[in-house]
C-alpha cells in the first residue's frame, strides 16, 4: 500500500520522538543507507540525508540547508531593518507614536497571509522557486523605502516587505525534502533559529551602515534611505544563489524529474478539518503568539526603547537590541533540547511543564525589563528575557509534531501565523497609543504573557496525560494508535492510508516517559508494510 | 559570554561617569536672559536653505552682578508643545538631563555681556515641526544657571515653523528602480530559460 510518508507538502513530517535537539552531527541509525546513491552524505532510500553536518557545504543536502536558512535570515534582516533606524525615520517623516506602532504591526501582518499561501506555492513550483520568487519579488519593496515621504508610505512599505517572512515555510519545506524524518526536528529547529537571528543582526547592521554612509558625507535623512540598499541587494544576491546553486529534491529539480506515480496525496479539506477541530491547535496558536509573537514585537521596539529611555547613541542602542535577537543562535535549540531532556523521564507531561515554566519565566523577565530603570539591570533583564522566550519557541515545536500526524503541515502553518498575529496584537495593544510609555507597555506585555501561558495546562493527551492529569486508564484510549488513528475514517483505514500514522504512533511511545518499557505491544496494530 | 560581560561592565562604567553631571532642574533656573527671533507669523523656514536671525543677551534691566557666574552661552532650538504631542521622545522634563525639549544646538559661545546677533542657516537634519529658541547660561562647571527664550512661559507666542528636507534624491530614486527591475527581470529570465530547457530536453 502506498505510503504517504515524506512526500512534499508534509513539512516536519514523520518527526519521531527520539531526535536530539542539540547535537552537531546526528545520524539516524534505523533507516538503511542506500548503498548505490553517490552523495557525499549517507542517504536513505529517498536520497534524503541521514546525517546533519552543520559545517559542511556538501551538495545538495548541506548546500540546501545553508541556502535555505540564509534566505530566511535575509528576509528577517529586511523586515526589521527599519526598527533600529526609527529615531531618524520618525524625524524625517514627521511620525507620531501611532504611526510607528502601526508600521510595526504592518511589518508582521503581511506574512500571516503569505505564510499560509507559501505551502501551496511550494507544492506547485517547488521550494526552490517558492523561495526565489518571494525573495526576488520582495527586493523591490525593500528598495521602495527610498521613495517613502509620509507615514502612509512608510507603513505600506513595511507591510509589503513583511510578506517576505513566508520564507520560513519554504525553508522548512525544503529541509523536509532533503533530510530524513528522524533528524528533521534538529535541522528545522536550527534553520528556524538561525533565520530568526536576522532580527537581531539587523539591529547592529543597519545603524553601522547608516553611520558609515553619514561619515561619507550624506545628511541623516538621506543616509538612512541609502542604508536600505544593503538588505535589498542581499535579497537579490540570495535569490540568484538559490536559483543557481539550489535544487528542489536530492535527485534534481521538480520539473526535470518524473513525478512518482500514484502516490496518493492527502485531501487538503480533510487535512484542514483535522487541524482546526483539534483544540490543541488553537491553544498552541495562542502560545506561539506569546513566544514568537513577543520576539517579533521586541525586534521592532527595543532599539528605539533603549535609545529614548537611556539616551544612548543610535548604534549603542542597536548593539544592545541585537543581543536580544542573536540569542536565537543557541536559545531556540536549547528549548528543544530541554524539551527532549524533560521527555526522557516524564514523557509528554515533562515537555508541557518545560514549556509552561520557560514561557512563564519569559513573561516574568519581560515585566522586569519594563520596570528596570537603570541600564545594567535593563540589559540583564533583556538577556534573560530573550533566552527564555526563544527557548519557549523551541519548546513549542518540540510538542507540535505530536498534536497530529496527518495535519502536521497545516498545524505548523497555523501556529506560525499565530506567532505573527500575536506580534501584531501586542504591538497594537501596548506600543501604538500614547496613553502609556513604552516601558509600561513592556511590563503589561509581560503580564499578558504570564496569563496567556496558563492554557498549556489544558492540553491533554489521553495516552500521555497533561500537566495536572495522568494518562487515561481506559485500555483503548490510552494507546497512541487510537489517538492518531482517530484522524482517519473507516473507509480510509480500509485503504490502508493510515499506516504512516500507525508507524508514527509506535515511534511516539517514548512520550510516555519511564512507563514505556512496562506496556505490552498492542495486538490490534497492523504491521506496517515497508 | 565574556564579550557580554565586558559590554555590561563598560556600559555600567559609562553610566557612572554620566551620573556625575549633577542634577539641574529647569524650574530652579533664573530667567535672566532675553532672546528674540525675527520670524513673521505663519512663516515657514526651509531646513538647509533659510536663515534664522536670533538676538540674545542678558536682560539689561537687571542689577549688575547677576551674571557673575556665567561663563558660556548655549543657544538651542526647542520644540513647541504642538510638536511634542504624541511624541514621547520629545517630552519636557524638569530634570535637564532627561529633558528632550531642546534637541538641536544652534551655537555655543563664551559669555558676552552685550546683545549678540546670529544669522543661523537651519541645518539639514532638523525635522518638520514648530519651534522656539532658548538660551542657557552655563557656569564654570558647565551646569545651566540661567535661561531665556523667544516665547512666553506657556510657549504659545512667537513660534515659527521649519520644513525639513525630504532626504530624497533623484539619483537614489533611479538607482532604486534599476535594482528593482534587475531583480524582477533576472527572476523571470531564469524561470523561462529553465522552462524552455526542460521542454527542449528529450521527454522520458
Amino acid at each position: 500500500m502506498a505510503d504517504t510518508e515524506n512526500t512534499p507538502g508534509n513539512s516536519m513530517h514523520g518527526v519521531s520522538a527520539k531526535e536530539k535537539a542539540f547535537a552537531f552531527s546526528v545520524a539516524s541509525p534505523i533507516m538503511p543507507t542506500d548503498p548505490i546513491a553517490k552523495f557525499k552524505l549517507p542517504v536513505d532510500s529517498e536520497h534524503k540525508a541521514k546525517v546533519f553536518k552543520i559545517f559542511s557545504l556538501a551538495s545538495p543536502h548541506m548546500t540546501t540547508f545553508h541556502l535555505s536558512w540564509l534566505s530566511f535570515f535575509t528576509c528577517f534582516v529586511s523586515t526589521f531593518a527599519a526598527a533600529p533606524l526609527v529615531p531618524i525615520i520618525r524625524d524625517n517623516l514627521n511620525l507620531i507614536k501611532t504611526d510607528i506602532g502601526n508600521a510595526g504591526i504592518a511589518s508582521v501582518s503581511g506574512s500571516i497571509f503569505s505564510r499560509l499561501v507559501m505551502g501551496a506555492v511550494c507544492d506547485l513550483l517547488g521550494p526552490r522557486y517558492g523561495c526565489a520568487f518571494l525573495i526576488m519579488l520582495s527586493a523591490p519593496t525593500v528598495f521602495s523605502m527610498v521613495f517613502v515621504s509620509s507615514a502612509r508610505g512608510y507603513i505600506a512599505a513595511r507591510f509589503m516587505i513583511g510578506f517576505s517572512l513566508a520564507t520560513f515555510v519554504s525553508c522548512q519545506y525544503w529541509m523536509s525534502t532533503m533530510f530524513n524524518g528522524k533528524i528533521i526536528g534538529l535541522v528545522n529547529g536550527t534553520a528556524a533559529g538561525w533565520g530568526n537571528m536576522g532580527g537581531g543582526i539587523t539591529q547592529l547592521l543597519m545603524p553601522f551602515i547608516y553611520e558609515l554612509i553619514r561619515r561619507a558625507g550624506a545628511t541623516p535623512f538621506t543616509a538612512w534611505r541609502i542604508a536600505f540598499f544593503a538588505p535589498g541587494c542581499l535579497h537579490v544576491i540570495m535569490g540568484i544563489l538559490v536559483l543557481t546553486l539550489g535544487q528542489d529534491l536530492p535527485d534534481g529539480n521538480l520539473n526535470t524529474l518524473q513525478k512518482k506515480g500514484d502516490v496518493p496525496k492527502d485531501k487538503f479539506p480533510k487535512v484542514l478539518w483535522y487541524a482546526i477541530t483539534n483544540y490543541r491547535t488553537w491553544i498552541f496558536v495562542l502560545l506561539y503568539g506569546m513566544s514568537l509573537g513577543i520576539e517579533l514585537t521586541i525586534d521592532n521596539v527595543i532599539a528605539e526603547y533603549f535609545f529614548d529611555r537611556f539616551n544612548l547613541k543610535l548604534h549603542t542602542a542597536g548593539v544592545i537590541a541585537a543581543t536580544f535577537g542573536m540569542a536565537n543562535i543557541f536559545a531556540r535549540p536549547l528549548g528543544g533540547l530541554m524539551s527532549d531532556m524533560a521527555a526522557r523521564p516524564f514523557g509528554m507531561r515533562g515537555r508541557l511543564w518545560n514549556l509552561y515554566i520557560v514561557q512563564t519565566l519569559g513573561g516574568i523577565f519581560c515585566i522586569c525589563l519594563g520596570r528596570a530603570s537603570t541600564l545594567p539591570l535593563s540589559i540583564l533583564s533583556m538577556i534573560l528575557f530573550s533566552i527564555t522566550t526563544q527557548a519557549a519557541c523551541g519548546a513549542t515545536f518540540g510538542i507540535i509534531p505530536f498534536i497530529s500526524r496527518r495535519s502536521l503541515g497545516v498545524i505548523s502553518g497555523l501556529t506560525g501565523a499565530g506567532g505573527n498575529f500575536g506580534s501584531g496584537l501586542t504591538q497594537l495593544l501596548f506600543f501604538t497609543s500614547s496613553r502609556h510609555s513604552t516601558a509600561t507597555g513592556i511590563s503589561l506585555m509581560g503580564i499578558m504573557i504570564v496569563c496567556c501561558t496558563f492554557p498549556v495546562a489544558l492540553v491533554h493527551f489521553p495516552q500521555w496525560g497533561s500537566m495536572f492529569l495522568p494518562a487515561t486508564k481506559d485500555s483503548e484510549k490510552s494507546k497512541e494508535e487510537y489517538y492518531y488513528g482517530a484522524e482517519w475514517n473507516e473507509e480510509e483505514k480500509q485503504r490502508g492510508l493510515h499506516h504512516g500514522s500507525l508507524k508514527f504512533a509506535e515511534n511516539s511511545r517514548s512520550e510516555r516517559g519511564k512507563r514505556v518499557g512496562s506496556d505490552p505491544t498492542p495486538i490490534s496494530a497492523t504491521p506496517a508494510p515497508v | 559570554m565574556a564579550a557580554r560581560g565586558l559590554l555590561l561592565a563598560s556600559i555600567y562604567l559609562s553610566l557612572l561617569v554620566h551620573e556625575c553631571y549633577g542634577v539641574t532642574l529647569f524650574s530652579s533656573l533664573q530667567k535672566t536672559l532675553q532672546v528674540t527671533t525675527t520670524t513673521k507669523r505663519g512663516q515657514v523656514l526651509k531646513a538647509g536653505e533659510d536663515k534664522l536671525t536670533i538676538t540674545w543677551g542678558l536682560n539689561q534691566s537687571l542689577a549688575a552682578g547677576t551674571d557673575s557666574a556665567y561663563k558660556t552661552m548655549k543657544l538651542q532650538l526647542c520644540f513647541a508643545p504642538v510638536s511634542q504631542k504624541d511624541r514621547a521622545w520629545r517630552k519636557t522634563e524638569d530634570h535637564l538631563n532627561k529633558d528632550k525639549t531642546c534637541s538641536f544646538k544652534i551655537v555655543e559661545k563664551p559669555y558676552n555681556k552685550s546683545l549678540q546677533t546670529l544669522d543661523w542657516i537651519i541645518e539639514s537634519d532638523v525635522p518638520t515641526a514648530t519651534y522656539f529658541v532658548r538660551a542657557y547660561a552655563l557656569n564654570a562647571e558647565r551646569h545651566e544657571v540661567a535661561y531665556g527664550q523667544s516665547t512666553n512661559d506657556q510657549k504659545t507666542t512667537n513660534l515659527f515653523d521649519i520644513q525639513a528636507i525630504t532626504g530624497r534624491h533623484a539619483s537614489l530614486d533611479i538607482a532604486s528602480v534599476c535594482f528593482s527591475v534587475f531583480s524582477v527581470v533576472a527572476l523571470f529570465g531564469f524561470f523561462f530559460h529553465e522552462k524552455r530547457k526542460a521542454r527542449m530536453s528529450p521527454q522520458k
